[in-house]
């Protein structure tokens, strides 16, 4: 047996040079301070993104898409197919643990000022990968084709079209068509399964190579080693790949058991000619956002409440994203006390309206 | 615990790739079954809603009715003397019964109030208060089908 | 073009000899001619008042030479014709200010209320309405409605329509398909007998029709449109004050309200639910009969109606003169139908005439009857219950649930089954119905033993799951004490 394995190495090593990826990996140190915990949250993620990428192809072999077919086959799916509604369940599920371990592993390197020269890039990958993982959940939203779905892309793709000048075109884009119809599910479909896991990919391999070869980013504030203070380390291969491994082991667990005490509601058909139902609701993690139009008066100073909303998160996200490049202070390896306040101000700011959003 | 023998060590370290190995293999278990059971394709091999499969135009009667599974729904197919096919909901106005052919009337008929359709659905006798609704029939070759109305 | 200065002329003309009426010469002259126009003229009400012939004829009044009275170019028109002659009725009775300085208080806007009905559509020769004023009123002899000689009088006014609804040949030429029989039901009716008599409070045409917006009625604004009719009977049949003297109860209305007749057609509006005509007929509306009643309800109860005709209760009813559907279900007050009509407690109608002592034979028959349907109902809610448990735990019973139909669908098959009152039959569709609720038991049960499988399996796999994540976990800290001793990595990890 043993040898079966070391036979097998020995060939592989001959042909594509396995030995250096061992001695890298051997080589490599992932530091260990009181915040090493947040290096678990990209792990994790990356954990569900593979579980979406397999639960979604499982879903692929009996979801049909179209105005017709997409509710029924979900509901074949959860019925007839056995293990369907647990397949379905984890999807939807995975799906939602996704976007929250992505937003967390990003805010603790935007408190870590991880993003700080010179993982400028991995930082921007990152951050697009974000916005697809949002994509993907309000794209994978609509494919049950339910009610709840239907008015929410309503409304999600109305806001986009409030944009000035390319909100209108933008919104016959994404719509495929003036109005939510089958034609806007087709293209929706199309986007989840085929357009952003192709770009989601692309961006995963760069950021994962940049990880690999540049290591983990040390916090400013634990940078022992200005004290005088040895700095500890944890090899990579196999104390922490280990522990990747029982994380996600764990968060397959949870999973499994959030999908057989919750499983994910398919809700009733969507009827385009219906008159909205009550509590429309966008996805939790669009709700601040969502929230925030609510709250903005129509008009402020003859701009349109809305528009001006847009515009703002747009502004804001794009800030966001290339923080790296106007936060100098972090990239000179200074502390920067402002960046923890507008971190803090808008973790608060998300948290507050979200709450807000759904207990209003 | 730091001052483990080797001794003990060698033993507890075998029990523990034992358990290790024997979970992972049980973990594997449980992660392709139900996933071989997720591909095995189910008894109903396709989702059947926009339209029904029937059977043999050479095997519905003339002049009878049947009743067939639409969705959740009951569907009545009727064929005349003449041999025109129809399809209505097979569910009473009245109070939602299922509505069956009678041959010797001559009529869609419900058991329950004695409601009566003609041939087009028509509500021309009894309590039931509108027509039945209609739905598609196709026949493409041979087969027979029945579709909603679009 | 023409007609705006026609009727200026008239309303000049008209107010003229409003105030030179002291001298009407027409009059004078066709008086000394003896014609029927001004002898039947006297006793009009317009003459009493003192409106001139030229007030519809147009003309001069205060000449006595013809010519000139009669000259066109001082309005004379002569008989109006076709719709003219409304017209000229119009001018002044829907004109609120003018009937007034005639001391009339009559309601105007008669021409219009006429024209919003099914008189007013277009006459055969598509230039005229089918009735004008005249054609109900009169001509010259115009009294009011009050007066007995009135042909609008309630006691005349069935005669006068039924000139031409009792014409099958004039009815032909504008609806082949409407009856001409009304007035001979009519008569056959209490309203027309009493109206024969000369009650003039019972109701005639105009009561339900209307007098001058008479729709047809198809026409949903017809108060004799079927969901109309009852409020329309109520007018009257409701108002305690008004029916007084016929001694007949006045709650019919609100108890047909109540009625899953009356709930069906005023709530649901299910125009296939009977109104008042429905039972009692329109025209020749009178109570049905004892004997009659069972052919009534059965018009459209008719599978209950035979299945009671055949039922060894026909004859005992028939023996004991007992009206067949009233008896146990009620008249106007009709509820839907439940069990507790059924059996032997004494609130079951099956009671009134079975006992132990009194025909006990019955009496078992309803007892088990009572107790079969009974335990139909319970174990499809039993069914439905668990169906809709295993629904909640997320289980897809869509099957089962159509199956469940035939369950509910023997549960009504045997409520009309019941009126055989024959046990053996009203059991065999019991039973399909009690097997067909058990088989949906049986599937709803087996869904949710599904659901607790899932629990089980999701159990084992987490118990699996734990196993592996400890040993790893163990696996993890060896191997860092292990480097630990050994050195062969940074020594000091997180523990």
């Amino acid at each position: 047996m043993k040898n079966l394995w070391s036979n097998l190495y020995v060939w592989l090593d001959e042909r594509v040079q396995l030995e250096s990826l061992v001695a890298f990996m051997g080589k490599k140190y992932v530091p260990v301070h009181r915040h090493s915990v947040w290096y678990y949250f990209g792990g994790v993620t990356l954990f569900l993104f593979i579980v979406q990428v397999i639960t979604g192809i499982l879903l692929l072999l009996y979801y049909k898409s179209g105005e017709e077919l997409a509710f029924e086959s979900i509901q074949f799916i959860m019925s007839k197919v056995q293990f369907g509604w647990l397949i379905r369940s984890i999807h939807s599920w995975a799906a939602n643990l996704f976007i929250l371990a992505a937003v967390i592993h990003m805010f603790s390197v935007y408190f870590e000022r991880a993003y700080r020269k010179p993982r400028e890039l991995t930082w921007l990958t990152g951050m697009l990968m974000l916005f697809l993982g949002m994509g993907f959940g309000f794209s994978g939203y609509l494919l049950p084709w339910n009610e709840l779905a239907f008015f929410a892309t309503k409304v999600g793709t109305d806001i986009a079209g409030v944009v000035p000048f390319i909100g209108k075109p933008m919104l016959i884009f994404l719509r495929g068509g003036e109005e939510v119809s089958g034609a806007t599910l087709s293209r929706f479909f199309g986007f989840h399964v085929a357009v952003m896991p192709g770009i989601f990919t692309v961006l995963l391999g760069i950021h994962l190579i940049l990880v690999q070869r540049q290591g983990m980013s040390e916090p400013l504030h634990t940078d022992r080693s200005e004290a005088g203070v040895p700095r500890t380390t944890m090899p990579f291969f196999p104390n922490f790949l280990l522990r990747d491994l029982l994380l996600w082991l764990i968060v397959l667990n949870i999973l499994a058991i959030l999908a057989v005490f919750f499983p994910w509601e398919l809700g009733t058909k969507a009827d385009p000619f219906a008159s909205a139902p009550a509590g429309i609701a966008p996805e939790w993690y669009f709700m601040f956002m969502f929230q925030t139009l609510k709250i903005i008066p129509a008009k402020v100073l003859f701009i349109d409440g809305e528009v001006l909303g847009v515009l703002l998160f747009g502004v804001a996200f794009l800030l966001w994203t290339i923080i790296p490049f106007w936060d100098r202070k972090s990239a000179r390896g200074e502390h920067n006390r402002a960046i923890t306040y507008i971190g803090l101000f808008v973790v608060g700011y998300v948290l507050l309206l979200t709450i807000l959003g759904w207990v209003l | 615990m730091n001052d483990n023998t080797g001794a003990v060590h060698e033993g507890k370290r075998d029990l523990l790739k034992y358990i290790l190995g024997a979970g992972l293999v049980a973990w594997l278990g449980s992660i392709v079954y139900p996933l071989a059971a997720y591909l095995k394709p189910p008894r109903q091999a396709e989702v059947e809603v926009s339209s029904v499969k029937v059977g043999k135009l050479a095997e519905i009667e003339k002049d009878s009715g049947a009743i067939v599974r639409f969705g959740n729904k009951p569907v009545i197919l009727v064929r005349s003397a003449a041999g025109e096919l129809r399809a209505f909901s097979a569910t009473c106005t009245h109070l939602d019964c299922t509505v069956q052919y009678r041959k010797d009337l001559g009529v869609i008929w419900c058991a329950c109030h004695n409601g009566k359709y003609d041939f087009n659905g028509k509500n021309i006798a009894g309590p039931p208060p509108r027509p039945l609704d209609e739905y598609r029939v196709v026949v493409q070759g041979e087969e027979v089908l029945i579709s909603k109305q679009s | 073009m023409k007609r705006p200065m026609i009727v200026a002329s008239i309303v000049a003309v008209l107010c003229f000899h409003v105030f030179a009426v002291a001298a009407d010469k027409c009059f004078v002259c066709h008086e000394a001619m003896g014609d029927k126009a001004s002898t039947l003229f006297k006793r009009d009400i317009h003459f009493a008042k003192g409106i001139s012939c030229s007030g519809c004829h147009g003309g001069n009044s205060n000449t006595d030479d013809m010519q000139e009275a009669m000259d066109k170019a001082n309005g004379f028109r002569g008989a109006p014709k076709g719709d003219d002659v409304s017209k000229a009725c119009a001018a002044c009775h829907s004109d609120g200010v003018k009937m007034k300085s005639f001391g009339s208080r009559l309601p105007t806007g008669q021409w219009e209320a006429l024209q919003s009905g099914v008189h007013a559509k277009l006459s055969l020769s598509g230039k005229e309405h089918i009735a004008q004023c005249t054609t109900c009123h009169g001509a010259h002899g115009i009294v009011s409605v009050s007066n007995a000689s009135s042909p609008v009088y309630p006691l005349n006014v069935v005669k006068t329509c039924a000139r031409c609804h009792a014409d099958a040949a004039y009815m032909q030429t504008y609806n082949p398909s409407l009856p001409i029989d009304q007035l001979e039901k009519y008569r056959t009716s209490v309203h027309g007998m009493r109206n024969a008599k000369g009650d003039s409070k019972t109701a005639e045409c105009a009561s339900c029709h209307g007098s001058h917006d008479i729709r047809s009625a198809n026409d949903l604004k017809s108060a004799v449109y079927a969901t109309n009719i009852p409020a329309t009977c109520s007018k009257c049949h409701s108002d305690a004050e008004y029916m007084k003297s016929y001694n007949i109860p006045t709650d019919q209305f609100e108890r047909y309200a109540k009625s899953v007749h009356g709930l069906a057609l005023l709530q649901k509006h299910d125009l296939g639910a009977p109104a008042c005509n429905n039972c009692h007929g329109n025209h020749g509306a009178t109570p049905p009969g004892v004997e009659s009643i069972s052919k009534v309800c059965g018009t459209c109860h008719a599978l209950n109606a035979d299945l009671f005709s055949a039922s060894p209760h026909k004859k005992g009813f028939d023996a004991l003169k007992l009206p067949e559907c009233e008896t146990c279900h009620g008249n106007h007050e009709i509820v839907a139908a439940t069990n507790e009509l059924l059996g032997t407690a004494p609130e079951a109608v099956c009671s009134r005439c079975h006992s132990a002592s009194e025909r006990p034979k019955g009496y078992e028959a309803a007892g088990a009857m009572r107790q079969l349907t009974d335990s139909l109902e319970a174990a499809e809610q039993d069914a439905r219950a668990l169906l809709d448990e295993a629904e909640q735990k997320g289980m897809e019973v869509g099957e089962a649930k159509f199956t469940l139909r035939d369950a509910r669908q023997a549960r009504l098959e045997s409520r009309t089954a019941v009126h055989s009152f024959n046990e053996k039959k009203f059991t065999e569709t019991v039973a399909k119905g009690l097997s067909t609720a058990s088989f949906v038991r049986q599937e709803a049960t087996n869904a949710i033993d599904e659901y607790y499988f899932r629990r089980i399996g999701l159990g084992v796999a987490s118990l699996i799951i734990t196993i592996l994540a400890v040993s790893l976990y163990l696996f993890i800290r060896r191997l860092e004490r292990q480097q630990a001793r050994t050195g062969t990595h940074n020594p000091q990890s997180n523990q």
